[in-house]
C-alpha cells in the first residue's frame, strides 16, 4: 500500500470554470454554482483518489488559482512546487483557448525543468450551440504539448472526474517508474 | 569497512513524512545502500533519526537519489522537538548512480538529527543510507 501526494494546479483564464470543476470533483458532483464568483487568490481543496486495481491512493492537493490577468502574478507565489497540471479553457471562447500557450509557458518556467504530467480540459461542453473551439483542434494542440485532452461540463456533471482521475493515475505510474529506476541504481 | 550501521548502534528513525510500505524509513539506517526509503510526492520531505544516547558528530554521510537541497537540524533533548539548524547543502544531480555526500557537523552533540529535503531533481527522492562519524 502506497499513499502518494500531489500538488495539482488548476490554471486557465478567468471564468472558464476552474472553480466549478474543482467543486464538482471535490463534492462528488453535488455543488454547481451558477453565479460567477471570481477567485481572487488561490483556493486549496484536498481529495483522495484510489487507484483502480491496487491498494494505492493519491492525495490530490488541488490549487484553484485565479485566472484574472492582474491577479496571476501574486497567485503564482502560492503555487509552490507543482506535481500536476490541469489547464482549463472555455469551449465557447476561442480566446481562452488561444491563451493556453501563455499559461503553459508560465507553468513551465515555474517548474524549472521538472516534468509535470498535465491535462487540457475544454469546459462548458453543454453550450454546444456556442462552441468556438473544435475538439480536433484542441486535441492536436494538447498532444503537441504532451497533455491529455478532456471535455467536461461542470454544469451537467459531464465527465468532471475524468481529468483529475487521469492525473492521479499518471502520477501513480510515474511513481512506479521512478521506483523501478531507483531499484536498479548502482552505488555512488 | 568496519562501519557499523546506525540501527545496530540502537538508532531509530522516529518520524518520516511519507512512506511506501515496501520502502520504510528504517532502510535509511540499516547500513545497506541496496535498501532505501522513498518519498511519495511533494516537498518538503523530512525524517528524524534518534540516537540511543547523545552523540558527538563530526560528519554525516548521505547516500541518496534526486535530492537537490538538504537542511540538517539537531537537538539534545529526549523529544523530537525544538530543533536548531546546523547546516544545509545543495546536492549535485546524478544519473544512474547514487548521490554520495559527506556533510561536516563540526563535532556538534545531538540526540536527534532532523533531515529536511526542501527540493528534489524529480517528484520523488530516495535516501539509501545515512551514517555518522564521531
Ligand atoms: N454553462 C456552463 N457554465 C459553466 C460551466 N462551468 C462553469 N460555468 C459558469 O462559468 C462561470 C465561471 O465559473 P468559475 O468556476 O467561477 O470560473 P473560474 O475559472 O474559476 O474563474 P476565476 O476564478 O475568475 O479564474 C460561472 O458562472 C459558472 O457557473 C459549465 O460547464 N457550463
Ligand atoms: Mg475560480
Amino acid at each position: 500500500m502506497v499513499k502518494l501526494r500531489a500538488r495539482c494546479l488548476l490554471a486557465g483564464d478567468a471564468a472558464v470554470g476552474k472553480s466549478a470543476l474543482s467543486h464538482m470533483f471535490h463534492s462528488d458532483g453535488t455543488l454547481f454554482q451558477k453565479n460567477y464568483s471570481m477567485t481572487t487568490g488561490v483556493e486549496l481543496l484536498m481529495k483522495c483518489v484510489n487507484i483502480p486495481e491496487t491498494n494505492d491512493s493519491v492525495e490530490l492537493y488541488i490549487i484553484d488559482s485565479a485566472g484574472k490577468e492582474t491577479l496571476v502574478e501574486a497567485c503564482e507565489k502560492m503555487w509552490g512546487e507543482l506535481s500536476l497540471l490541469c489547464l482549463v479553457f472555455d469551449l465557447t471562447s476561442e480566446q481562452s483557448f488561444a491563451n493556453c500557450s501563455g499559461w503553459m509557458e508560465r507553468v513551465r518556467a515555474h517548474c524549472q525543468g521538472l516534468q509535470v504530467p498535465g491535462v487540457l480540459v475544454g469546459n462548458k461542453s453543454d453550450l454546444s450551440a456556442r462552441r468556438e473551439v473544435q475538439a480536433s483542434v484542441a486535441q492536436e494542440w494538447a498532444q503537441s504539448q504532451g497533455l491529455e485532452y478532456h471535455e467536461t461540463s461542470a454544469r451537467e456533471m459531464e465527465n468532471c472526474d475524468a481529468p483529475l482521475l487521469s492525473l492521479a493515475r499518471a502520477f501513480h505510474s510515474l511513481y512506479q517508474e521512478r521506483r523501478e529506476t531507483i531499484q536498479n541504481l548502482s552505488p555512488g | 569497512m568496519i562501519d557499523s550501521s546506525l540501527s545496530s548502534l540502537g538508532a531509530k528513525v522516529v518520524v518520516a513524512a511519507s512512506s511506501d510500505e515496501n520502502h520504510p524509513p528504517e532502510n535509511i539506517i540499516d547500513g545497506n545502500t541496496k535498501t532505501f526509503w522513498m518519498s511519495t510526492g511533494m516537498f518538503p520531505q523530512e525524517f528524524i533519526i534518534r540516537f540511543a544516547e547523545p552523540k558527538k558528530i563530526s560528519a554525516v554521510t548521505v547516500d541518496s537519489y534526486n535530492v537537490k537541497h538538504l537542511k540538517i537540524e539537531k537537538n539534545t533533548s529526549q523529544n523530537a522537538s525544538q530543533f536548531e539548524s546546523v547546516t544545509e547543502k545543495e546536492f549535485e544531480h546524478t544519473e544512474g548512480h547514487l548521490q554520495s555526500n559527506a556533510i561536516s557537523l563540526n563535532g556538534s552533540s545531538a540526540t536527534h538529527l532532523r533531515f529536511i529535503i526542501t527540493t528534489g531533481y524529480d517528484h520523488f527522492v530516495s535516501v539509501h543510507r545515512v551514517n555518522v562519524q564521531n
